[in-house]
């Protein structure tokens, strides 16, 4: 699983943490999200997606590893 | 429909005892069990004279004590990713723990054995001992974990 989370949140002009107050959880998870370290449970795709105002197909993609 | 009531109800009864933990608050609660305990394991060792026999168990007990609050104290910010953190650092320290169980008195007989001729009996390891082992590598994995995400 890829995303384009950086993306958005700049776009937003959010830093990590602001993002993280948003939703919830702490700022090294969005750091690790966004470092395709971590993959978010579908609840915390979703608060991202109410964020962005955006599907969540639109920055969480699938590779070919998944 | 009683059936299924029952069930219900004691699904979010295992849902609650799966979600308990502490507030953060008891980590320092723990903290300070835990470091009293092992003072008053240096104290009975070096300071005291005689056999305190109770001091020793009652400090081994209480360093337990200890330790399983700071285990199931939460984090000053608990999301989804320190819960998984949390279930994989039990699950390292379970498997590793058993492991200790089984290997580690064979390698105290030999060790002992080959240091001095006729060593030490080959002997089980005690329940403080593997309890104590398992609680400082799910503490350290934790904590490690949490460093590297």
């Amino acid at each position: 699983m890829e995303n384009t989370l950086k993306l958005e949140r700049v776009i937003l002009n959010l830093t990590q943490d602001e993002l993280a107050q948003k939703i919830g959880v702490s700022r090294q998870t969005i750091n690790s999200i966004e470092a395709n370290r971590y993959v978010p449970s579908t609840v915390l795709a979703l608060k991202l997606s109410e964020v962005f105002d955006k599907p969540v197909n639109d920055f969480f993609k699938l590779t070919k590893d998944d | 429909m009683e059936k299924k009531n029952f069930i219900d109800c004691e699904r979010k009864q295992f849902t609650k005892l799966l979600k308990f933990r502490l507030p953060n608050t008891f980590m320092y609660v723990g903290i300070t069990i835990a470091a009293l305990s092992i003072v008053s394991m240096f104290v009975n060792a070096f300071v005291l004279e005689g056999d305190n026999h109770w001091l020793k168990l009652l400090s081994q007990k209480t360093l337990l004590i200890g330790m399983l609050i700071m285990s199931i104290s939460k984090d000053k910010i608990e999301d989804e990713m320190t819960i998984q953190l949390r279930s994989q650092s039990y699950m390292i320290a379970f498997i590793v723990g058993v492991i200790y169980a089984m290997f580690m008195p064979y390698v105290e007989f030999g060790v002992s054995n080959m240091v001095h001729n006729g060593g030490e009996n080959y002997k089980d390891l005690g329940d403080f001992q593997v309890l104590l082992f398992m609680l400082m590598i799910q503490l350290m994995f934790y904590h490690n974990l949490k460093r590297y995400r």
